[in-house]
């Protein structure tokens, strides 16, 4: 009995030295990779981002919770964010149908499946041509026919090119999704389950959905008025959607920043029926130069 | 007081006793026919009823399909209160006299009609909690607007036609009629505002009439035209027309027409006012209806003439399915079961007796109905942009029972409507006329 | 033996401790010897074009050569790269690149330009940041809400707001006029000419209209 207790103790120091001289290596390892960062003020948190990604983050971009600002009232969102005016491109040549942006947009929205604001359709412009995947949500139209025809003013235009909907003034009479060609909106026909009714609605973030009104993709101001790109561009895996601002004369996808003009001129940029002169705010890059064929989504390669 | 007893009532001519005694009498029949349709209205407002707690979702509308036979409902109903002009403007300023024993009826069936399309389109929004909206914040630029207001419009003047026509006929009842309950004395009394046949008040009545019977007619015209542009101001297949606006008034027209036709058989039948509502009326009203039909015909022609030749885009896929698609046989029984061969048939004297010409138009009145339904639902199934990625349901629309039920309660609203105004008025204007009319109408007062 | 045991633990602890922190001195070694470099950066406005005229030189004074310099314009959500796609320094330590003559700025022309170095190997990250009015002014007025048939309720157009009021007016006009002659008849009194018999009646006959 004693001579184990007295060969213990032996064993026990042992591992103790050993475990706090790796602990003091670790941490002089540890010490010396952070302070021979490039950079002197990157610290950063590793967070999760809403598609389920960790990422690390520099801690100088994370708001302080308290200086976070509400988001616009329905009387405030009438108003636009002065000095822009949004626009959206699209780049067919390199969507394969991840479906990452419309889980973006269904998490940030609270969205069933049955009322995505964005839409990925299978095109095939003729029998001949390869088909393609296109991306849709709300073109936000410069001459918008939902909004000449909305009788309450429930669906307005902004100085900044988006429309957006006043949930607390629809009155469900859908001639609005009647009036749109492009079929971008959605109803709410029944209650739209998990909605927290306790956060004042906003039709910034259109949250929370209310039965019985109308909704659709709202270019998400919310992350605007913070200079924060929407989340279906950060969302995309394949840097398909570029956003800017047509003033800046300027899009990203995120990753790549370019010239609109340029951009739309190299690659000739249409809308989307341009006939129609519903004016869009959205533009597409023809599917030409694509680096891989057209995928039907299949078991195996559907992402969702 | 006791019982009103229709063999103390004293009527001085035949005439009286047969226009009037309605008026006293309630017979069983009546009441059963109340009874059958407050059936229905009650089935309608459980339907209503579970549409207010869970939503529109009851319905079988979706996203695509966003618009379903309620709103089929409300363009019927409009098409059917224009009637009211027909008779009471158009025919009245051609000087139509044989078709005066029917200006009640129409004018009756016009005001029940505007009423139930307003109370349809009430039923039909996602959140008639906010109704008043459309007062408060209103958007003079929409087409919605501008069809409240007109409806608002035609239905204030629709009952200014009415009540204008009934006042000498209100002032008789009140003189005369006395074994009737004290509320109906009472409303004879105020609603007759003090009409004693005074020459003064014959002449400015008549200057009310001539004012009426102008203004009506630009305001029937525009309220059809106003439901047309709901449509024509969109981009859908078949709405995205120029023709609408006369295709829907002409419609209008021919579908009232029908309904006169029904209406006068059953109440000819059970008022027994063979003498007043002869055969020849139904001669007549059965070569109005066949010109009317010719021209709706005309209009159809047009409508459907254009895009076939060219087969457009979504354009042609809507052809394709109205013609030999999925709606074609509610289609081609529409087209011809309830335009082409009530045309043919009625262009022969046989046709036009008050039994088959009965026949004839509640096919046409079915047509008319359906083809609201063909005007509104095919076209939403065809946007631009292909649908894909949604539920099988969404391609297809069922109406589910909630929306059934309120649209029988619906026309059962507008007979209930229409049944407690005959009930309540003479249902045959008690008039005179200048000597040597065409159809001779004894002279007697009552 | 408890001892030699003790002593051969301890000795490798060290040799465990010091290898560690020599190999995490050696990993980042290279790093620590990262120098400042310093810009000067010089705006040249000339009647044909705008240069940006960047010079890099080392704590020293003395011009870096083929140092890759990064030009960006600030845009809403990111920056927009202008100049070449390496834009090296030359043997003086200068390098010159063209600033856009269509990039529209804020409201008064103003742009933010930015020039960094990243990821160099001998030099720290840098950041410079200067704001010019080389921008093409932003007009303001577009930014106002004109009649159209889109606009808000305030903003219909014109034309559409007096000809929809000008027809209900005279309908609805109309409307009350009627009402208002029925209100008429109303008042009038009973007398002598209403009372009720047959010649009267035959004589005033209401016409068939």
């Amino acid at each position: 009995m004693e001579n184990e207790n007295s060969k213990n103790p032996t064993r026990r120091k042992f591992l103790k030295n050993l475990s706090s001289g790796s602990a003091l290596a670790v941490s002089g390892l540890a010490y010396f990779s952070v302070t021979s960062c490039k950079q002197a003020s990157d610290e950063k948190t590793t967070l999760l981002t809403t598609d389920g990604k960790l990422v690390q983050v520099p801690n100088s971009e994370i708001a302080d919770l308290n200086h976070q600002h509400l988001p616009a009232t329905p009387e405030e969102s009438r108003i636009g964010i002065p000095g822009k005016k949004f626009v959206m491109v699209v780049d067919l040549a390199k969507c394969k149908n991840a479906k990452k942006c419309i889980e973006a947009c269904d998490h940030t929205h609270n969205l069933t499946p049955d009322r995505p604001y964005i839409k990925v359709l299978e095109m095939q412009d003729n029998e001949k041509s390869s088909p393609y995947w296109m991306p849709k949500k709300c073109f936000q139209c410069d001459n918008p026919p939902c909004v000449k025809v909305c009788p309450v003013g429930a669906t307005y235009k902004r100085t900044d090119g988006i429309v957006l909907v006043d949930n607390e003034r629809c009155i469900g009479c859908r001639f609005c999704m009647a009036a749109c060609p492009y079929s971008a909106r959605v109803f709410n026909w029944g209650k739209p389950p998990g909605e927290d009714e306790s956060i004042p609605y906003s039709p910034e973030t259109s949250l929370p959905s209310q039965i019985g009104t109308v909704g659709k993709c709202d270019f998400c101001p919310d992350m605007l008025r913070n200079n924060k790109l929407p989340h279906c561009i950060t969302a995309c895996p394949n840097g398909v959607i570029y956003f800017g601002d047509e003033i800046d004369d300027t899009v990203t996808n995120g990753e790549e920043t370019v010239r609109l003009s340029t951009l739309l001129k190299e690659k000739a940029g249409y809308r989307y029926m341009e006939e129609l002169g519903t004016e869009p705010r959205v533009y597409y890059l023809p599917p030409v130069d694509r680096l891989f064929p057209f995928e039907e989504t299949t078991q195996e390669n559907s992402e969702s | 007081m006791s019982k009103p007893n229709i063999e103390l009532q004293k009527f001085r001519t035949k005439r009286g006793k047969r226009l009037l005694s309605h008026l006293i009498t309630t017979s069983l029949q009546y009441k059963l026919w109340i009874a059958f349709l407050l059936i229905l209205i009650l089935l309608g407002l459980i339907g209503y009823y579970r549409q207010l707690r869970y939503g529109l979702v009851v319905t079988a509308m979706r996203d695509y399909t966003s618009w379903g036979i309620y709103i089929s409902n409300f363009v019927f109903f409009v098409a059917i209160s224009l009637v009211g002009s027909l008779f009471s403007s158009i025919l009245k300023l051609n000087k139509n006299l044989w078709a005066r024993p029917l200006t009640r009826i129409s004018e009756i069936i016009a005001v029940a009609a505007i009423i139930c399309a307003a109370v349809i389109i009430i039923v039909d929004m996602g959140r008639p909690d906010r109704i008043f909206y459309v007062i408060t914040h209103l958007r003079i630029q929409s087409p919605i607007i501008w069809d409240v207001i007109i409806i608002s419009t035609y239905l204030v003047i629709s009952i200014l036609l009415l009540y204008i026509s009934l006042l000498p006929d209100i002032a008789l009842c009140r003189d005369r009629l006395t074994q009737i309950p004290n509320w109906k004395k009472a409303l004879y009394r105020i609603t007759a505002i003090n009409w004693h046949n005074h020459p003064k008040q014959i002449a400015m009545l008549q200057k009310v009439n001539k004012i009426l019977a102008i203004s009506v007619l630009p305001v029937a015209f525009a309220i059809h035209t106003i439901t047309s542009w709901l449509f024509a101001t969109t981009w859908r297949p078949g709405w995205d027309s120029t023709n609408l606006g006369p295709y829907f008034v002409s419609g209008a027209f021919m579908a009232g027409a029908a309904v006169i036709i029904i209406a006068m058989y059953f109440i000819r039948k059970h008022l027994k006012l063979s003498k007043y509502i002869t055969l020849s009326h139904f001669d007549r009203m059965g070569k109005l209806l066949v010109l009317l039909s010719l021209v709706y015909l005309y209009f159809n022609i047009n409508e459907y003439l254009g895009p076939a030749f060219k087969m457009v885009g979504v354009e042609g896929e809507h052809i394709t399915e109205l013609f030999v698609g999925k709606y074609a046989p509610m289609y081609w029984f529409v087209q011809l079961g309830g335009l082409v061969l009530p045309i043919i048939l009625l262009f022969f004297k046989p046709f036009r007796k008050p039994l088959p010409i009965l026949i004839i138009a509640i096919f046409v009145v079915l047509g008319a109905w359906l083809k609201r339904f063909l005007i509104v639902i095919p076209s939403l199934q065809h946007p631009y942009l292909p649908i894909q990625g949604v539920d099988e349901s969404y391609l297809h629309y069922n109406p589910t029972w909630e929306e059934w039920a309120i649209t029988f309660s619906s026309f059962a609203w507008l007979l209930l409507i229409i049944t407690v105004l005959i009930k309540l008025f003479p249902v045959i204007p008690i008039k005179k006329y200048k000597q040597g009319s065409e159809t001779v109408f004894k002279q007697n007062i009552f | 033996m408890k001892s030699e045991t003790k002593l051969i633990c301890y000795f490798l602890e060290v040799i465990m401790a010091v290898t560690f922190i020599f190999g995490a001195n050696t990993i980042s070694y290279g790093q620590d010897d990262l120098q400042d470099a310093i810009v000067t950066l010089s705006f040249i406005d000339n009647n044909e074009a705008k240069i940006i005229q960047a010079k890099a030189t080392d704590q020293d004074g003395s011009p870096i050569e083929d140092l890759e310099l990064y030009f960006y314009v600030q845009r809403t959500f990111s920056l927009l790269p202008i100049g070449d796609f390496f834009n090296t320094t030359d043997e003086n330590g200068i390098v010159e690149i063209p600033f856009p003559e269509d990039l529209p700025g804020a409201v008064g022309g103003h742009v933010k330009i930015v020039v960094k170095i990243l990821e160099s190997d001998i030099y720290n990250d840098l950041t410079l940041e200067t704001i010019k009015n080389w921008g093409i002014p932003t007009p303001v007025d577009q930014f106002e809400e004109k009649r159209s048939l889109w606009a808000a309720a305030a903003n219909a157009p014109i034309t559409l707001v007096i000809s929809v009021s000008g027809m209900i007016l005279v309908i609805w006009f109309i409307i009350g006029y009627i009402i208002f002659i029925l209100y008429k008849i109303g008042k009038i009194k009973s007398d002598v000419h209403s009372q009720f018999n047959e010649e009267n009646y035959f004589k005033d006959v209401i016409e068939s209209f």
